[in-house]
Formats: C-alpha cells, structure tokens, sequence
C-alpha cells in the first residue's frame, strides 16, 4: 500500500508539475500555448488534492491540533480520547460522504464536458465522493486497531506519542528531509 | 444566526481540542449551520469543489515539492559554505550563518520547515563543535527556519491571498519587511547572546586565500542561488504566474538534484514526491470544507453581524489591534499556520477593514502571528522538528527560543501592527 501510494502521489505531483511547465515554454518561449492543456491538468490536479488527503488519512496525519492529547499522561488514556475522535470523525465523514454522493450522482446525470476538448468533468468530479468514502474506510481501520489496543489484543496503540519529542502531523511529513540529511551528515 | 454561527465555531473548537482532524472539525461546523440554523447545503459541495480547480491553489503542491527536492538535493552545504565564508569567522558569526541561509531556503521554498529540515542537520552539529550549547543551536535555526513563511514565496500567503481575495503577490510582498527584521533581530540577539558562550573561533584566512575559497564556494552556490532569481524574477518580472513559477522551480530542482549536488535519488524522489501531495491533500480537503463554512457564514452576513457586535463593546482601533494580535497568538498556539488563517481571516478581515487596516497590512499581521505558532508550544511544528533534528528533548529547547522570540519575534510583531509601511513598502514599490 505505501509503496502504491509512493508511485500514485510521485506520478501526480509530477504530472501537474510537468503539465504547468509546458504550459509555460509554449506560452513564453514559443508563443504558441497548447490549447486544452489547462483543462486536462486538472485531472491529475484534482486526484493529486484527494489521493494526497486519503494517503494522510491512511497514515493518520491529517492536520489536527492535539490540545488534549498533550496533557494525558498514559497511552491508554491517549488511545480513549483518540478512539472517540475517530467515532466523531466516522460520523462526519458519513455525512459529508453523503453529500459527496449527491453531488456524484449529479455529476453523472449532466455529463457535463470540459470547453475545449470536451473531456467529461466526471472523471475529476468523481474524486471527492471517492476519496471521502476512503478516508471514511482508513479512519474506521484506524479506530479498529485503537480498540484492539484497548481491549488488548494489541501490544501498541495506534498512535505513540514520545514526551521528550512530541510531534505534530506537519513534522511527521517532514521526516524523510530531517532522516535524508541526519543520515548523510550527522554522524 | 450569530448565536448559530458562534455555536458551529464553539464545536468546531471543542473537537479540535479532542483532537478531531480538521476537515471534520469543519465538517461539523457545516451540520451545524445546516441542521440547526437551516442553512442549505444544496450545491455547497458543487461551489466549494469548483473553488478547488482555482490554479493558485496549485502553487501549494508545487513549491512544497520543489523546496523538498531542493532540500535532499544537498543544497543546504553549499548555501552554508557560501554564507559561512562570509561571516562565519566573526564571533557568533555561525548563527547569523543559521538566520541568513534560512532567509534564502525561504526564498526558495513556501514552508516553514524546510529552514530547519535542511539546514538544521548540518549547522547545529557545527555549532555544538563550536562551543554553542546545542539546546541553544537547535532553538536558533528552528525559529530562523520560520522566515520559510515571510520570505516569498509563502503558501500562508498564498491561502491567504485566496481566501481574502487579496492579490498574492502583494501578500508575498507584505511579509517579506516583517522577514528581514526578523532575520535582522534574529542576528543581533545572537551577536549579545553567544558573547556568553565559550566559542572556539577559526584563525582569520589570508585575504588571498579568503578570496579564492570565497569565488570557489559562490560558483558552488550558484545552481541554488538561482533558483530564488528564478521564483522570484520570472513572478515579479511578470513573466510567470506564482504556479507556473513552482512548476519551473521543481522542473530545475530535478537536474540540480540528481546531477549537481547529487543528493536526490529516484527513492528520495519518490518519497518527496509522497510526502508533498500527502501535506497538500491534508491542506486543500480542510480548506474545501472550510470554505464551504466560510461561504454559509457569508451568505447569512455573519462576518459583518460579528463587527458590530464587536463594535457595540469597543471601536478603539489600539485596543481591538492588541486583541487581534493576541487572539492570533492564541490561535497560533493551537494549530497550524493555514489552519489559522482559514479559521480566522475571513472573519477578522471585515473588522480590520472597518478599523482602516488594509487587507496588505493584515496579511503581514496574519502572517508574522500564524507564523510564531510554528514555535509556540502546544502546537510548534517546527520546534517539534528541531527537537528531533538537534536531538535534545524538547523542554530543553523550549527556553532558549522563547528568549529569541521574546526579544526577536515580538518586537516585530508589534511593529507590523503600528507600522504600516513595515508591510506595505515592498508592495507598493512593486506597484500594488
């Protein structure tokens, strides 16, 4: 899975990246910019936004802020009050899903196409009901394993939290610079 | 409806404070306002998507991407090579070191992490070697690494520019006075504070010598020193707009990584590549729900219902200016830089409005604010970081970078506030 996501995001970041590049030596240095090129960037434009929050998900980094969390003493006081975000979260995640669904089904009814290459908008407009209904998923697999935790079928809990180094969602996505250079230079 | 709108905001809170992740917290701001004050949600999920596909929005991926390439890259030894040759000889000259090369990483990348991510595995060993206690060394580059946020380009300033419909190079510009007095306070109070530590000092080099190491580093230097001309030129010399300046900026860091300075592998690639869509996606699905809040507070006119209830307690422009500021402070505290300028400038802007504050002047309010939250506990991302990075515990952190934000960061923060012009020269030299 992490290795699917590595290639997925890497492909789409890359893609949106090469796309805007074109974009500019036709437009500046040829003159001649290559029409339909913004509307098919946002295919993978769109994907990379949501495939890019359903991997955060999955590794449990949306952006949240912890207030709490950093005055309980215990992993199983912190594996409760996570247990119970993550009901409320599954909850939400159910309605904005729904919603996400209408507009899903909206979208495939007017089979609405983009103005120049009349590439249907379905194929962007389908990522956000998709990729809520995933993040939906991770977040109930996410409070699967702090249950077991709790009811000790598992040694660890979901999420550790180390008192000396606390950590945030942001410094975790930085951890491969801060790994990259520590293992190159210092010692 | 205020009263409704207050309630969303008040559940909002309470479930980020339970640790709820964002987009849910406004998530549950929308059942609120849909369910008990009747607003609709019908097309909500429609307009707020079609915000998605706005192409400015994509500067953030772009220059995230490309100051993480650019980091692996191995371009931070030859910037601090660079910097180094020029004042890293003087005493406390290596952590004036540590503020400048962060004010250039700045120039190159959008994010307040990438300073200490890049930097910080290389300086503070130095430092330490140097005879700067390393908790101190740590605390230094991690503040230093903020003006990743006031430099330009800045995705605070992108988001903000977005939700406030401020133009985003003028944003970049507001913070980028504010930035050089941090970089500049930053300096100083490292210059007072290092006479106290045993420093072990290099003997001076020969003129001829210092010369020619000096043409050495800087044609070292160059690949990365051009890639702020780069950003920065092709923006403001009207030849690219801010996406399609992150979209060259990551089409250049690929060979300056993989050939020049050798530091990107395909693996390294691949797992920036990860890891920048990863924070992105987390960014942009809490700003589409957050938008979507933002919008049925705009509708039921709440924004503006806020300012004269605020007004009907006080219109002193001082008082409101000092609370403001605080409020920011507060908010800094407990999340994350775009999470507090979507939370709050919407709201706050009618109001700075009303006070005669311009949209410019507040984006360097918001910004020098939002971007001290990086370093003030609970929620300090870049303090986390640098904790990790400089390997001492956190607590022992903590003191030293509240000293440098006490005598480095606040008196600036309460300039941009009284001073206009701090923030708004660059824009209107530039013509906005």
């Amino acid at each position: 899975m992490e290795q699917m996501f590595r290639y997925i995001l890497t492909a789409l970041i890359s893609t949106v990246a090469a796309c805007q590049f074109i974009q500019v030596i036709t437009r500046y240095v040829f003159e001649t910019p290559i029409m339909g090129l913004e509307e098919t960037a946002l295919i993978p434009t769109i994907w990379l936004y949501i495939m890019g929050s359903v991997n955060a998900s999955r590794e449990d980094t949306q952006i949240r802020a912890n207030v709490l969390e950093i005055f309980l003493k215990t992993d199983h006081a912190r594996a409760i009050l996570q247990a119970i975000s993550e009901v409320i979260s599954i909850a939400i995640s159910i309605w904005l899903t729904w919603w996400a669904w209408l507009y899903f089904s909206y979208s495939i009814r007017v089979w609405k196409g983009t103005p120049t290459l009349y590439i249907p908008t379905f194929i962007y407009e389908s990522a956000l009901f998709i990729g809520l209904l995933m993040m939906t998923a991770f977040t109930i697999w996410h409070l699967i394993r702090n249950v077991q935790y709790l009811l000790g079928y598992r040694t660890k809990p979901d999420h550790e939290i180390d008192p000396d180094l606390p950590t945030t969602n942001e410094v975790e996505e930085f951890k491969i610079l801060a790994d990259t250079q520590k293992g190159d230079n210092n010692g | 409806m205020v009263e409704i709108a207050i309630l969303a905001f008040a559940v909002l809170v309470i479930l980020l404070t339970i640790g709820v992740p964002l987009p849910y917290c406004f998530g549950a701001g929308l059942i609120v306002m849909t369910t008990v004050g009747e607003a609709s949600m019908r097309g909500m999920m429609l307009w707020g998507f079609s915000q998605l596909t706005n192409p400015v929005l994509l500067a953030i991926p772009l220059f995230v991407f490309a100051g993480t390439i650019m980091s692996i890259s191995g371009i931070a030894a030859s910037l601090l090579d660079f910097v180094n040759i020029f004042i890293g000889r003087i005493r406390g000259g290596l952590g004036v070191v540590a503020a400048i090369s962060c004010a250039i990483i700045g120039a190159i990348s959008g994010s307040g992490l990438t300073g200490i991510a890049a930097i910080g595995p290389l300086l503070i060993p130095e430092m330490e070697r140097k005879g700067y206690p390393r908790a101190y060394a740590t605390a230094l580059v991690a503040n230093s690494s903020i003006l990743g946020l006031l430099i330009p380009p800045s995705v605070t300033m992108i988001v903000y520019g977005w939700v406030t419909d401020t133009s985003i190079l003028a944003c970049f510009l507001a913070t980028l006075g504010p930035g050089l007095l941090i970089m500049t306070n930053f300096s100083i109070v490292n210059l007072v504070m290092s006479r106290k530590f045993p420093l072990i000092l290099d003997d001076p080099m020969p003129m001829k010598q210092l010369m020619s190491e000096a043409s050495k580093r800087t044609v070292s230097a160059v690949p990365a020193l051009l890639m702020p001309v780069i950003i920065l030129g092709g923006i403001y010399g009207g030849i690219m707009t801010p996406t399609e300046a992150a979209a060259v900026a990551v089409i250049y860091s690929l060979p300056v990584g993989f050939m020049i300075y050798k530091g990107l592998t395909f693996k390294t690639l691949l797992e920036s590549g990860k890891e920048s869509a990863t924070a992105v996606g987390a960014i942009l699905i809490m700003i589409l729900f957050s938008l979507m809040l933002s919008q049925i507070y705009v509708m039921e006119d709440i924004p503006q219902m806020l300012v004269d209830k605020i007004f009907e307690i006080t219109d002193d422009k001082v008082l409101l200016l000092i609370l403001v500021n605080l409020f920011l402070f507060a908010i800094g505290m407990v999340v994350n830089d775009i999470t507090a300028i979507i939370l709050t400038a919407p709201l706050l802007l009618p109001l700075m409005s009303a006070l005669g504050v311009s949209p410019i002047q507040f984006a360097a309010i918001m910004g020098v604010n939002t971007a001290m939250g990086g370093v003030t506990p609970p929620y300090a991302s870049i303090l986390y970081l640098g904790a990790r990075i400089g390997k001492v515990k956190f607590t022992e952190v903590v003191k030293p970078a509240m000293l440098l934000i006490l005598f480095g960061y606040i008196p600036v923060v309460i300039l941009v506030s009284v001073w206009p012009d701090l923030s708004e020269y660059f824009p209107r030299a530039f013509g906005y």
